[in-house]
């Protein structure tokens, strides 16, 4: 159900703002983490370079995110769903600059590995690629549409992206030893398989505040303490 | 039909003014109140626990102040005003059976309204008049009561010095405080507050907020406020009632974070169309 306006105007504006303002750096980081693995996989300096760049587009949103936040708390004091809107929003903001990072971090070892012959293991990026990005994307979806099932549904898939990081990285390990004079490319794919990883935990992030912005819940921890059971 | 409200989850709040309440101080059960024919109260439920403070929001005309006024039957002055049907109980004593003292139901629930109203006498008199209406002569004990409200009032202070003066001498947020006092100097165990800080200024506000966050340490406050920043920072219970309803009771955490009705959710974040 869409809820009525505000009586107050420029309060859905302001909110308005904001979550336009989170949904173009969700965007922007999509595009750039897709550039940025595209670069590796086509061992394309440009797009690496690209991805690098927007980085502080991206940055910039986050500091606007911010302070578009404080200064609806300021002036408007929202309470119930609308400050569950902004606090989540601002969240939200936080975590997608932190994975614009890791877009940044994977395009500089993938500018490294491109002055080195192919290694046939950056494959093994491709399928933990697909697995990020497909939680990233859903993340988005659930607070956009304030699909508590499908947020909720996000948080035990990241262990399936975390097993395989250890499996690639456990497959690169492997390679090192058998052919050692590629280690530093190796060592290369590792770290790109553990940025990966750490998008995965940063759209866990995102799909738990959205279930905070949906239904005032907090999930929190909630997974990893019973899967330690 | 008796409206279905849910009481007040067991919050931090109601657990640091107590153990579990599992009766209210106040009990109002399926309340009907009319102003001749017009009904203005419809089927109110509501639980009020003691040593708590529990605040009634809403909007203009939503039986708030009706309700409040309910408490210690200060509707009865008003022609025509009565109550059609269900009672309010006051510790398991129904306070408008007949043979009900209203002069010491007053006494047990004082009353503070929006704007200040000292008597036109000194700062002293105000405070000693419900005790020499009581009957009470006897200048050390009423010295005794004064100051002792005073301070509760967080007075005591800033007129200790000219207690001699007019109590219209001070200023609107000390007049506030010292008819908190003349009101705490009875020694009532339930203080109705009716928009208390709406003619005041900031700083007089906090104060006054202050002073509520000690008082429910020994007395049971019930206020009512448009104010809904001071609802949800002074209450701990918060009541929402819209064209005479009863929609939502529980903790004011609750209620301003993640209301149940969407009525009150609508309210709270302003809305209300």
């Amino acid at each position: 159900m869409i809820a009525p306006k505000h009586i107050l105007g420029t309060f859905d504006d302001a909110l308005a703002s904001l979550r336009n303002n989170v949904l173009l750096m969700s965007s922007l980081t999509e595009r750039s983490l897709d550039r940025a693995i595209t670069g590796l996989l086509q061992r394309d300096d440009e797009l690496c370079a690209i991805a690098i760049a927007d980085d502080e587009e991206i940055d910039q949103l986050e500091k606007q995110v911010d302070k578009d936040g404080i200064d609806l708390l300021l002036r408007f004091q929202p309470v119930a769903s609308d400050l569950r809107r902004v606090v989540s929003a601002m969240k939200l903001s936080s975590n997608l600059e932190r994975m614009a990072d890791q877009a940044t971090n994977i395009a500089r070892r993938a500018r490294k590995l491109n002055q080195h012959p192919a290694l046939p293991e950056a494959e093994l990026i491709r399928p933990m690629h697909a697995h990020a990005m497909a939680m990233f994307k859903d993340a988005i979806d659930a607070y956009v549409r304030a699909d508590v099932d499908l947020a909720r549904s996000i948080v035990p898939r990241d262990d399936g992206l975390d097993e395989l990081n250890r499996a690639t990285g456990r497959r690169l390990i492997e390679r090192m030893a058998e052919d050692p004079e590629q280690l530093r490319g190796y060592l290369n794919l590792i770290f790109v398989s553990r940025c990966l990883e750490r998008v995965g935990d940063h759209a866990t992030n995102m799909a738990e505040d959205a279930v905070y912005a949906a239904a005032a819940e907090d999930i929190r921890h909630q997974h990893s303490a019973s899967a330690a059971k | 039909m008796v409206s279905v409200v849910e009481m007040p989850e067991k919050t931090s709040q109601i657990t640091a003014s107590g153990p579990e309440v599992r009766r209210g101080l106040i009990e109002i059960k399926q309340l009907d109140f009319a102003y001749g024919d017009h009904q203005v109260l419809h089927d109110v439920t509501l639980s009020i626990a003691p040593r708590a403070v529990t605040a009634f929001i809403g909007p203009s005309g939503c039986g708030k102040t009706t309700l409040l006024r309910c408490l210690n039957r200060m509707n009865d002055l008003i022609d025509g005003a009565r109550i059609t049907r269900g009672s309010v109980e006051i510790e398991g004593i129904d306070i408008n059976a007949p043979g009900v003292d209203v002069v010491d139901l007053r006494r047990r629930v004082g009353m503070v309204f929006q704007k200040s109203n000292p008597f036109p006498k000194s700062i002293y008199d105000n405070v000693a008049y419900g005790l020499r209406i009581a009957g009470i002569t006897k200048r050390t004990l009423i010295d005794e009561a004064v100051e002792r409200s005073l301070r509760s009032a967080a007075l005591w202070d800033e007129v200790k010095d000219r207690l001699h003066v007019s109590g219209y001498g001070i200023s609107g947020g000390q007049q506030q405080r010292l008819c908190i006092a003349r009101a705490l100097a009875v020694e009532p165990e339930i203080i109705l507050m009716d928009e208390p800080c709406s003619a005041l200024d900031p700083i007089a506000t906090a104060k006054v907020e202050e002073l509520i966050r000690q008082l429910k340490q020994q007395y049971t406050i019930v206020i009512v406020t448009h104010n809904m920043q001071q609802a949800g920072r002074c209450s701990d219970h918060t009541a929402f009632f819209y064209l005479g309803r009863l929609i939502e009771f529980d903790g004011t955490a609750k209620i301003f974070s993640n209301p149940r009705q969407r009525q009150t959710e609508e309210y709270i974040t302003g809305r209300f169309g």
